[in-house]
């Protein structure tokens, strides 16, 4: 059944053009965020800080790749009746193990981001990939897939996010960055960049220039 | 290969079978992960406590190692038995559970006694005087049970610091009783009125008004869209106050 997608992979070798393209895309041309408007909420609640926007990216990265390997390898045998719920258990496994992990490991973190980790089971980005992608794609390339559209995901959360914990709040990374003399002359933090607005703001902003440089045109 | 992935008794064979693949791949994470969870839960617990008492701040990053050493080295805890007031000597911690069994089939028509022993902490600062008094405070919110702590000063009678650590209410809403913001007014504020009395720290629906010296002294700005929350945390905390109200009576006689 494999048989007509396996050899130009085996031919390419790991990395071959196609494969790096399958990671590369959407970084950019294809960016989960700025190009496919999937994943908004998520964006918004938790990028108040650097922190808390890095490893939700991390949480979504490993969701999809680890997500779209197990569909892809299941791709062939799951019954098409009931292939959205088996991607939903696959999917809500994958994102409890997870959140076991940064209970485990990243106390702090997982209580700020407290209902969030839960959350990415609804994330459009997961399922649109394992629905577009890994069910007719083969194990690897899958792989590269998730990780390719997580890192998209990730990097425009971390820009928002370390917009807003500079404005908002002064800090980066949870160190202060704005000097204690501006604070003294009169300079005081942006409110509006904790609250869900100033997200809204910025990711419009980060939508508008993507789409300015990579010169996308409505269709 | 010709197998039809579309019969029925295929279709309720791959449901079954991934079922069963991944609740026991869950199971086997949340297994092997519980020890490095429950460590994290009680530094959590531990930095609460410290949070309250004023020795570490809320956004304090520290390991779980760093946590239990500064406990260690600042903070002790002691057992109290709610009824007489008194601190149960030779006891830690970990026997709570065994003396409040006991208490319970000495006493079983009494509601109160399954929480009968509790566990409070102190700090001390460098001369030796009692710093803080950190008290052990849950009940009811509107989904949840809330736990917290609630440090006094050493005077017993004004509130040094607060958290809320463990519940599950709404994020954003009953959730905000976390907020190292809202948690910082509660500092300064008077458990006992001017004859003495015990009243508590009441969350007030909307915001203090500091033109009037009782709701100064002893209410705090509610949280918004949060009533049945608020309403719970001034209700536990005035019930935890009172239970170890013989304790703190005792203490202030001694010193």
């Amino acid at each position: 059944m494999t048989a007509t997608t396996t050899p130009p992979v085996a031919k390419a070798g790991l990395f071959g053009k196609d494969e790096l393209k399958v990671v590369k895309d959407p970084l950019w041309d294809n960016n989960p965020i700025a190009f496919q408007v999937l994943g908004i909420c998520s964006a918004l609640a938790v990028t108040t800080r650097l922190d808390k926007a890095l490893v939700m990216g991390i949480g979504i990265t490993f969701v999809t790749a680890i997500a779209n390997v197990l569909i892809s390898c299941l791709r062939n045998f799951i019954p098409n009746k009931i292939r959205i719920i088996v991607q939903l258990v696959v999917v809500s496994s994958v994102v409890i193990v997870f959140d076991q992990i940064l209970r485990a490991y990243m106390f702090d973190l997982s209580k700020q981001l407290s209902v969030f980790v839960g959350l990415i089971i609804t994330n459009c980005i997961v399922m649109g990939r394992l629905e577009a992608y890994a069910m007719g794609n083969p194990p690897w390339r899958s792989f590269l897939d998730g990780i390719g559209n997580g890192l998209g995901y990730m990097w425009i959360l971390a820009v928002v996010g370390a917009v807003r914990e500079v404005l908002g709040s002064g800090k980066l990374l949870n160190m202060q960055l704005v000097p204690q003399a501006l604070y003294d002359a009169g300079y005081v933090n942006n409110g509006l960049m904790v609250l869900a607005p100033g997200a809204f703001l910025l990711l419009g902003i980060i939508v508008w220039v993507q789409r300015a440089i990579s010169g996308y045109v409505e269709k | 290969m010709s197998i039809n992935t579309n019969s029925n008794g295929y279709v309720m064979a791959f449901a079954i079978g991934v079922c069963v693949v991944m609740s026991s791949l869950l199971a086997l994470t949340a297994t092997a992960l519980k020890p490095a969870q429950d460590a994290a839960a009680e530094a959590d617990r531990q930095k609460n406590v410290m949070i309250a008492a004023g020795v570490v701040a809320a956004e304090d990053v520290l390991s779980v190692a760093e946590v239990q050493k500064r406990f260690g080295e600042r903070v002790q805890e002691v057992v109290v038995d709610t009824r007489s007031g008194q601190v149960v000597d030779g006891k830690s911690a970990a026997d709570v559970a065994a003396l409040n069994k006991a208490a319970v089939k000495e006493a079983p028509a009494d509601k109160a006694a399954s929480t009968r022993y509790r566990v409070v902490a102190k700090t001390k600062s460098a001369d030796g005087k009692i710093e803080s008094i950190i008290l052990p405070i849950s009940g009811k919110g509107l989904w949840s049970t809330i736990y917290g702590y609630l440090a006094l000063d050493g005077d017993l009678t004004h509130v040094r610091g607060v958290t809320f650590y463990k519940h599950g209410e709404t994020p954003g809403l009953g959730g905000e009783c976390e907020n190292p913001t809202w948690c910082a007014q509660w500092k300064g504020k008077s458990i006992l009125d001017a004859q003495q009395k015990l009243v508590g720290i009441g969350v007030k629906k909307g915001k203090v008004d500091p033109a009037i010296p009782a709701e100064k002294a002893h209410k705090v700005d509610g949280l918004s869209g949060a009533t049945i929350t608020s309403n719970g945390i001034t209700k536990f905390v005035l019930a935890d106050l009172q239970v170890f109200d013989s304790y703190l009576t005792a203490l202030r006689k001694g010193s």
